[in-house]
């Protein structure tokens, strides 16, 4: 997948499943758009979904600083990077 | 500190409606809100009792993800009669915010739908059972799950109460919010229960025996509390809420004052879990009128438990003639939806204050003949036009827990 592809299934995501539309790429989430540490741990199985693969502990662990869906889209390639 | 303790707003969702004017034209009009039992897909095909104290009106709701994502069906009711009575009340933000305001809120156990997911899960057959519970199924489905989304919701600061003890979990709301107010702990509490469509409850009571199982194909006329044909509860499902408020902060806000809160009471049997018994259920209610500090001819109406069980009337309604006499009038307002279970403490209190307002005193459905053991007591067969000034509430539970709420209309 490409970046775009990819920061369109998480806008897709976020539309679905958190009903957050359109939100700006550089939003901080938790402050703008009450984006708390359970739809984190929501959004990380639909991550584990998108890659077809299980994350480790430590992988999730380090997803809990992310505030931006431009954060988000970063922390897929390299999940996808480590499993290419 | 005693201070006076008003109740300033109040709504509920029960099998008969879910607004004031509906819930009277079932009472005035003698209309049942017992359907046949929904099925369950798991135990509705082998309980023996066929009927349940049905919700089946659309409720429009309208909360957002933010709060929905921590909320089962039981916070769904508790959340929309919090909101109702919340704004019936007409509080100002800045107080419920402030600290001053806390939340006193049950259910008999969380959200049985939700638990049963997670079993549904834990008992499946896929290799992912840990990863298939969700991050927010144990929110959605604890003990005290109704007080919290609430407090989320409206984002209350104050004291938090979540009592679940069964039948008496929302008169306990109210009394021990009541005890809040009147010595001074808190300026208000938002006070109730909810339970929502639950079979394992009934499934309990149908193998204690415990269930109406005669008219599974005539629903509307059952539960029949005090009558000589009834054979038993119906379960039901609701949420209520009030919202009780110190008397001279309601006086100067000008709020529209409902009724007041008198007493409360709560003792338990010290013994046995399930019979009902006698010493305890009397001692309940004089300590009510105790609290009260009013004698037995000051109350008018009593609105009893009579969930229609075989032995339950009759020790209640012995215990009421013992304390009361023949003097007020008593209804069983469950043969009109059932027992509630952890809401029909506040769904009784809510629907006597509505009695109080309109001038009424709805009878007890299907009380066609008297049982010889219950007839000591001032039963209301019909629909009664008067003026109720004092209402008495009462309500027992499994584990010997019993409750008396003492409310007054407001001084004209």
């Amino acid at each position: 997948m490409t970046r775009d592809e990819i920061c369109s299934r998480i806008l897709a995501i976020f539309s679905e499943k958190f009903e957050i539309d359109n939100p700006g790429l550089d939003d901080d989430l938790r402050e703008e758009h009450e984006f708390d540490s359970i739809d984190a741990i929501e959004l990380l199985r639909e991550i584990e979904v998108m890659l077809d693969s299980q994350l480790t502990q430590e992988e999730k662990k380090s997803a809990m600083t992310i505030r931006t869906i431009n954060d988000i889209v970063a922390y897929v390639i390299d999940m996808a990077a480590v499993r290419a | 500190m005693d201070r006076r303790v008003v109740i300033t707003g109040c709504a509920a969702i029960t099998p008969i409606g879910n607004t004031k004017a509906e819930m009277v034209r079932h009472l005035t009009q003698g209309i049942s809100g017992v359907k046949a039992m929904r099925s369950d897909g798991l135990l509705t095909e082998q309980i023996h009792s066929g009927v349940f104290g049905t919700v089946d009106y659309p409720i429009d709701y309208a909360f957002n993800r933010h709060h929905r994502k921590t909320m089962g069906p039981v916070a769904y009711y508790a959340c929309q009669v919090a909101k109702e009575a919340l704004d019936g009340a007409g509080l100002e933000e800045a107080f419920v915010t402030s600290g001053r305001m806390g939340v006193a809120f049950g259910s008999t156990h969380g959200s049985p739908t939700v638990q049963r997911e997670i079993y549904r899960t834990f008992f499946g057959q896929s290799e992912q059972k840990l990863r298939n519970i969700g991050a927010v199924d144990y929110l959605k489905s604890m003990v005290h799950t109704t007080a919290v989304n609430i407090t989320k919701m409206f984002g209350i600061t104050g004291r938090v109460i979540s009592s679940s003890t069964a039948c008496t979990t929302s008169s306990q709301s109210i009394g021990y919010g009541y005890e809040a107010v009147k010595f001074g702990l808190q300026d208000a509490m938002l006070c109730g229960g909810a339970d929502e469509y639950d079979t394992t409850t009934v499934a309990v009571f149908d193998n204690l025996l415990a269930c109406s199982t005669a008219f599974n194909a005539t629903p509307h006329l059952t539960p029949r509390p005090f009558d000589v044909r009834r054979d038993g509860l119906v379960v039901g499902e609701g949420a209520g809420a009030v919202v009780l408020e110190e008397y001279e902060r309601a006086r100067r806000r000008g709020a529209v004052i409902l009724g007041e809160v008198l007493g409360f009471a709560c003792n338990n049997n010290g013994g046995d879990m399930i019979l009902p018994n006698m010493n305890g259920i009397e001692q309940t209610l004089r300590l009510g009128l105790d609290s009260a500090q009013i004698g037995p001819d000051r109350v008018d109406l009593i609105s009893a438990h009579a969930t229609a069980t075989k032995m339950g009337d009759v020790i209640e309604a012995q215990a009421i003639g013992k304390v009361y006499g023949t003097g007020p009038l008593v209804t069983g307002l469950k043969s009109y939806m059932g027992h509630t279970m952890g809401s029909c403490g506040v769904i009784e209190t809510i629907l006597a204050l509505h009695m109080m307002h309109e001038r009424f005193v709805a009878p007890t459905l299907h009380l066609d003949d008297v049982d010889e053991r219950c007839a000591m007591i001032r039963h209301a067969r019909q629909l009664t036009e008067t003026a109720v000034q004092v209402a008495a509430i009462e309500n027992f539970a499994f584990g010997g827990v019993n409750t008396s709420l003492i409310i007054r209309k407001p001084l004209e």
